[in-house]
């Protein structure tokens, strides 16, 4: 009877492995393919993990992840099974009332433990600088950090917080199934408590604690939405550094380090399960049995000699909870530091090296995907950047909200190389806060190979011919400023029936099914993969999109369009203002903005570097710059003239384009 | 002291001076006085919930008593925890330490490091390889689980276990073993051959052995002297002969034996009335026409011809026992235990014959009148049994 | 000696109210608090404008739950008839996915699923798209699947599979064998055996895969950025957008993630209420 239906079930079991380990083996695969495609195989290359290892967010991130993975797990470990034992020798009402509370974490969905957590961390935070404040007042003696952000503290908290209830849920059928006079017997042989604590409990619980610490381990190191609301900016885990790139590209590097650790678990899996099969079989035969490692500790460990290992780890044990708590305050930076975000990925990494190696300052540089964005980071609390990158009316709206510090231009001796077009202006008209980066305009990228005519117009993003092949650009005061200006509107008008005309024609389209996706950054790799044939995006992205599909073409269209300056500023309180300066004077000076135009095909609003940037590109590549390109990137007047700077808009059209953005995708 | 009389007599080793135990308000230990000898077999007797198994705790060490001393050897131990107490306990199911082999077992507590003040200082004292093997496998001897070594614990059967809970409480070397119900999990053969076996180790080491039971004949059995406790109070306190023969009150008469108690009146010393009748009896010392309890144990009763007899009654039941036959008895509706030898069909009326000496007088006590007809006759004490394990167990949880 | 380990708890009951209670009771008071501060209730007054986003959360994350228990019900039942050590390795394999990153295995199906993807470079090799084509006259140059609301099922029930095979699994295994040997005894034939013992015993070990496989879903806004491309928003995009995206407003997405809690607790008190289960569920 079961003979028969086992190779039917067997066959099941077998497309369900297959179902799950599919794009698993295709990341493995793809990890090895010369070219950077997740979908093309260019044939077999060790490229990716030799890059991998010089790739400077990934290694920081996966060490990041490991730590506090190692970190928590070890806490939570230890604090889950004293806890299990202390519940456990609770009254049965109590406990349970306890342990339903211990649920809570689990049974939530991840993303409200996080916000919660998020939430709550900020709140302390800002009674912390009242707190501190009011200490710091009262007292010269010592001086308390008044400024606390999200960071590796506030991981490792919420971390070891999610990871406790795993072990708990472990630990206790083991403690439950324990017989309750083992402990009495051991005393009554003459342990202390904790000795019978070492030599009994812990054995006898063992299994529980050993499989709570896995779970604990592999939750921490898959998590990603509790660590993206509780990490802040300056700490990245390999999840957050993935979602960062998923956005745009995956690189391959990344499926490198994930087959390696992949692999590296596979491995240890392996071992653990042949090793107790091999007990299993050794039991079976009825071979008298060892102490376990744990029992040869535990003895050894009693004499004398050992005192100064056990005082040794206690004090290990303590530097380790003082370094968390230093981390926590943000205590640790004896290198002088910089905390630079910036929207996308928008700078020669080189730079970055350059940069540390001149002056010794360490760059942290952290990257969000949009304005909207990165406001929201910074009113979450979430952020504690020195430096951020954004764009004009953004500037604006900081300027507004006195969120930014006056810049002391005589540390940014280079300002004076920056043309008059990109000072001065209307969102910091005396120039106290802001160092212009780059300037640009949106535009219509399409792929020439998909679209027969030659757009000219914002009406082709609305149109049926391209129905499921249109990516409307994911953030609202671009995607409804492409509709007004196709309607003939000006893209700052705050006049609601214009804005809800403009938004009426979006929804539609959307309905229509015209939409294919709302992406950001993912543009690059739809546009540069041919998944889609027409997408709005900016005129440098565009440039680094037809390095890699040389069918995709750019347009202004004759509707006109916009056109922006992304500038650096400095956060109010920041705490690395000097370096900060000393950073934006850094990325002013004509030899950076060169090579960041080289990279990033933005156009630099540096006088010199714009000029020289086709002689730059000729000594480079040993090719002149196409007339043609150069204008795409820095946009000729004739252009520029029918183009439009976005301002800051009232709150009440703020919130309109919010809701009317939300309502788009319900 | 009288009632203590023919109790071995030695030094006085540990004593419990006015204990009182209370969980959560309730009192399960009531004004607790006993001593316990030198080297001697003492049974705690009662049935469950009675609080043998809570004192036995308070000795080892695992329960201070809410009021009261405890004293061992003349000193209070009250506050010593139970790994300082020259005392060691065989638990109810054994605790035996699954994850060590027989040998770590009864090792552990020779691996224990322990801490002396020698000189005023402290130091960890060791016991060497050579001697915790030697003395392992001279203990083991004792409990004839030579050769078992290696064996795990899983792979023994509950007799060795036993054994091996035994030994790894012995070789430690204590001066008093504490023993909680130790042969309640095994079957009645096995339980026979361990009794035996517990007295001869116990006579053979010479210390003093506590043994909690529910078990009236493991405790007559065994015991040099027995504590028969209920309630939180001790009922009667002396050797098994004593108990048996002489006790104290209703409980302890229906709870050592089987037996019949009834209402009488004691007319003048060595004259006691019941059924209207009187009979002659050996105790005396009771104010004239005090009410007492009557007790007449069932194998003391001589059934004879119906016309012979000073008592005429039907047989309403018959079970054979193996030796004897249960020959229940209906005397004027009150319903009494006959053992004999002899055969009663139902239904036969008989007579029967009480000598002085099988009729034993006791005072009134709370526990009048609720035991000795035996119209509602079962095993009940074979059905306690299986109970009072769990209860036991409750007891222990709050 | 019991009251000297009870006070192991205490260190973890503080810990509890700190990160565990505090926390949901900001969420509380974020929800019920204007940004200017004081009482409101505006923002559970305009969820109504969501209620479409509610509906497609629920609608998704009940399907992917479904499809989930219609695969993992069965492997988790054949599963648990194989041998230890067959058990052993595939309790294993079902694990070790959780070893890369969930990100990037949604990652992957995207590169599956685009237009012009893995999957429809095969088709189209295939000859299979040129076959519907020719069947039914459409003009496909290939099969949409990314960006779809299939696709967002898919990468629900890819990701979290898993967690309903694992609770079915144990319940499954620990089954007493002689109470089936009792039902064959009693004369039931196997189908009877599944439907009248091992179904209704396992019944537990569902409820807790369903719940750990729903809760994530409903509230997942990764899986919905990548396999839906934006376009099929779920309540956990939208709770994401109000802290760190684009529009900011934490009350909002405190009263959301509110309304979210409450239908968690709701799943819990049906689980408690049919039966013990949840303890076995995350276990190994």
């Amino acid at each position: 009877m079961k003979k028969t239906n086992r190779g039917g079930s067997r066959f099941l079991i077998g497309l369900m492995f297959l179902f799950l380990y599919l794009p698993i083996f295709l990341l493995i695969i793809f990890s090895f393919n010369a070219g950077d495609s997740s979908a093309v195989w260019r044939g077999f290359s060790l490229h990716w993990y030799s890059e991998l290892f010089g790739n400077r967010l990934i290694m920081e991130s996966l060490y990041m992840t490991l730590l506090v993975s190692l970190l928590a797990t070890v806490i939570s470990t230890a604090a889950g099974t004293f806890a299990a034992i202390g519940l456990y020798s609770l009254s049965r009402r109590k406990r349970d009332a306890l342990l339903v509370i211990n649920d809570i974490p689990m049974m939530n969905a991840d993303i409200v433990t996080g916000v919660s957590l998020c939430l709550f961390f900020v709140a302390f935070f800002q009674g912390w600088g009242a707190f501190a404040k009011w200490i710091n007042g009262m007292q010269s003696a010592f001086e308390l950090p008044t400024r606390l952000t999200l960071g590796f503290g506030t991981l490792l908290l919420a971390h070891i917080a999610f990871n406790i209830p795993y072990v708990i849920l472990n630990v206790a059928p083991r403690l439950r199934q324990m017989d309750r006079n083992l402990v009495d017997a051991a005393q009554d042989l003459g342990c202390t408590w904790m000795q019978a604590f070492w030599r009994v409990i812990l054995p006898e619980i063992k299994p529980g604690i050993v499989s709570g610490a896995l779970i604990a381990f592999t939750m921490s190191v898959d998590d990603f939405v509790i660590s993206y609301f509780t990490a802040g900016s300056s700490t990245s885990t390999l999840s957050m550094a993935i979602y960062g790139m998923t956005k745009r590209r995956i690189t391959p590097e990344i499926n490198a380090v994930s087959t390696l650790l992949f692999l590296t678990v596979l491995t240890l899996l392996v071992i653990v399960n042949v090793r107790e099969a091999r007990q299993e079989r050794r039991s079976a035969s009825m071979e008298p049995r060892k102490l376990t490692w744990m029992e040869h500790l535990a003895v050894r460990t009693s004499g004398p000699r050992w005192k100064w290992v056990k005082r040794g780890a206690g004090a290990a044990m303590a530097c380790c909870f003082v370094a968390v708590v230093m981390f926590l305050t943000g205590a640790t930076s004896s290198r002088p530091v910089v905390n630079v975000c910036s929207l996308g990925e928008y700078i020669d990494t080189d730079l970055i090296t350059q940069f540390e190696e001149e002056t010794g300052i360490r760059v942290n540089y952290q990257t969000v995907e949009s304005n909207e964005t990165l406001y929201s980071l910074l009113k979450s609390g979430g952020a504690d950047y020195d430096v951020v990158v954004t764009s004009d009316y953004m500037i604006a709206k900081f300027i507004e909200e006195d969120m930014l510090e006056t810049l002391d231009y005589g540390n940014i001796p280079n300002f004076e190389l920056m043309d008059e077009r990109f000072t001065n202006l209307y969102f910091d008209p005396e120039n106290q806060y802001t160092v212009p980066y780059t300037w640009g305009t949106l535009g219509i990228i399409y792929n020439t190979s998909m679209v027969e005519e030659e757009i000219t117009s914002w009406s082709a993003l609305y149109d049926d011919k391209y129905a499921g092949n249109v990516l409307l650009i994911n953030n609202s005061r671009d995607a409804l400023a492409e509709a007004l200006f196709y309607l003939g509107y000006s893209a700052n008008t705050t006049d609601a029936s214009e804005i809800r005309e403009a938004f009426a024609l979006i929804a539609d389209a959307n309905r229509r099914g015209v939409f294919q996706g709302k992406v950001s950054d993912e543009v690059f790799q739809k546009m540069e993969g041919g998944n889609a044939a027409i997408a709005t995006y900016y005129a440098g992205d565009y440039l680094t999109m037809a390095e890699n599909n040389e069918d995709l073409a750019y347009v202004v269209p004759e509707e006109g369009s916009n056109w922006f300056v992304d500038a650096m500023c400095v956060l109010k309180d920041a705490p690395h203002k000097l370096e900060a300066e000393m950073w934006i004077n850094f990325i002013a000076s004509t030899e950076a903005n060169l090579a960041n135009m080289d990279y990033i095909w933005y156009a630099s609003p540096n006088r010199e570097a714009l000029e020289e940037y086709p002689a730059y590109y000729e000594e480079l590549y040993g090719e002149e710059l196409d007339q043609e390109t150069y204008e795409i990137m820095a946009a000729p007047p004739e252009v520029l003239e029918r183009c439009e700077v976005y301002e800051n808009l009232p709150p009440e059209t703020l919130q309109l384009y919010s809701q009317l953005w939300v309502e788009l995708g319900t | 002291m009288e009632k203590e009389r023919g109790r071995i007599m030695s030094k006085k080793l540990i004593s419990l001076a006015d204990c009182c135990m209370a969980f959560d308000g309730e009192l399960v230990l009531d004004h607790i006085n006993l001593y316990f000898n030198d080297s001697e077999f003492l049974t705690l007797l009662g049935p469950s919930g009675c609080g043998k198994t809570t004192t036995l705790r308070i000795i080892g060490g695992f329960l201070t008593p809410t009021s009261g001393e405890v004293l061992f050897d003349g000193v209070r131990i009250n506050d010593i925890p139970p790994n300082l107490r020259q005392v060691n306990t065989v638990f109810q199911r054994y605790a035996l330490f699954p994850h060590l082999n027989v040998f770590e077992n009864v090792a552990f507590g020779l691996r224990v490091p322990k801490t002396e003040t020698v000189g005023g200082r402290k130091r960890k004292v060791k016991i060497s390889e050579e001697e915790i093997r030697q003395r392992v496998l001279e203990m083991l001897e004792v409990v004839s689980l030579k050769g078992f070594e290696s064996r795990r614990i899983t792979e023994l059967s509950g007799g060795q276990q036993q054994r091996v809970a035994i030994a790894r409480a012995l070789v430690n070397r204590p001066k008093v073993l504490l023993l909680d119900e130790p042969l309640g999990a095994l079957d009645l053969r096995l339980r026979k051959d361990m009794q035996s076996e517990l007295k001869r180790i116990q006579q053979q080491l010479g210390i003093t052995f506590i043994y909690v039971t529910h078990d009236q004949e493991e405790a007559l059995a065994m015991s040099d002297t027995i504590v028969v406790m209920d309630g939180g109070r001790i009922q009667q306190i002396g050797t098994p002969e004593d108990i048996y023969n002489e006790p104290k009150n209703a409980f302890v008469a229906d709870f050592i034996g089987e037996s019949n108690i009834l209402d009488g009146v004691m007319h003048e010393d060595f004259v006691v009335e019941f059924f209207n009748r009187k009979f002659k009896c050996l105790d005396k010392g009771f104010a004239p026409m005090e009410p007492v309890d009557v007790v007449i144990r069932p194998e003391d009763v001589d059934i004879v011809p119906p016309e012979k007899g000073q008592l005429k009654g039907t047989v309403t039941s018959v079970t054979f026992k193996g030796v004897h036959y249960d020959t229940i008895v209906d005397f004027k509706g009150f319903k009494w235990l006959i053992q004999t030898t002899d055969y009663h069909p139902e239904g036969e009326t008989i007579g029967i014959i009480l000598n002085p000496d099988d009729i034993h007088i006791m005072h009134k006590s709370q526990y009048s009148g609720m035991f000795g007809d035996y119209s509602s006759y079962s095993e009940e004490y074979d059905e306690l049994e299986d109970v009072s394990l769990l209860e036991e167990d409750g007891e222990d949880e709050e | 000696m019991k009251n000297k380990r009870s006070l192991f708890a205490v260190p973890y009951v503080g810990w509890m109210a700190l990160f565990v209670v505090a926390p949901i009771v900001m969420v509380v008071i974020y929800a019920f608090s204007a940004a200017s501060g004081g009482f409101t209730l505006e923002h559970f007054a305009s969820m109504g404008t969501y209620a479409s986003v509610f509906t497609r959360s629920f609608w998704l994350a009940l399907l992917a739950t479904l499809i989930c228990l219609l695969i993992g019900y069965p492997a988790a039942y054949f599963i648990s008839r194989e041998g230890p050590r067959f058990q052993r390795v595939a309790m294993m394999l079902i694990m070790l996915p959780m070893w890369m990153n969930f990100l990037l295995r949604t990652y992957s199906w995207m590169s599956v699923l685009e237009n012009n993807g893995l999957l429809n470079r095969f088709f189209s090799a295939i000859g299979l798209i040129g076959l519907v084509n020719g069947l039914f006259g459409t003009n496909l140059e290939y099969f949409p699947m990314i960006n779809t609301q299939g696709a967002v099922v898919l990468g629900m029930v890819y990701n979290y599979l898993p967690f309903m095979i694992l609770p079915i699994y144990s319940v499954i295994e620990k089954m007493d064998g002689s109470l089936l040997e009792a039902a064959r005894d009693l004369g039931a034939g196997s189908g009877r055996v599944f439907w009248k013992v091992i179904l209704p015993l396992s019944l537990p070990g569902v409820l807790s895969g369903v719940t750990m496989v729903f809760v994530p879903s409903v509230s997942t806004f990764a899986i919905s950025r990548l396999l839906g491309g934006g376009t099929q928003m779920m309540l956990g995009d939208l709770i994401e957008q109000q802290f760190l995206g684009g529009a900011y407003n934490p009350h909002l997405g405190a009263a959301i993630s509110l309304v979210m809690m409450v239908i968690v607790v709701v799943c819990m008190v049906v689980m408690n209420h049919f039966g013990d289960g949840e303890e076995q569920a995350v276990m190994l």
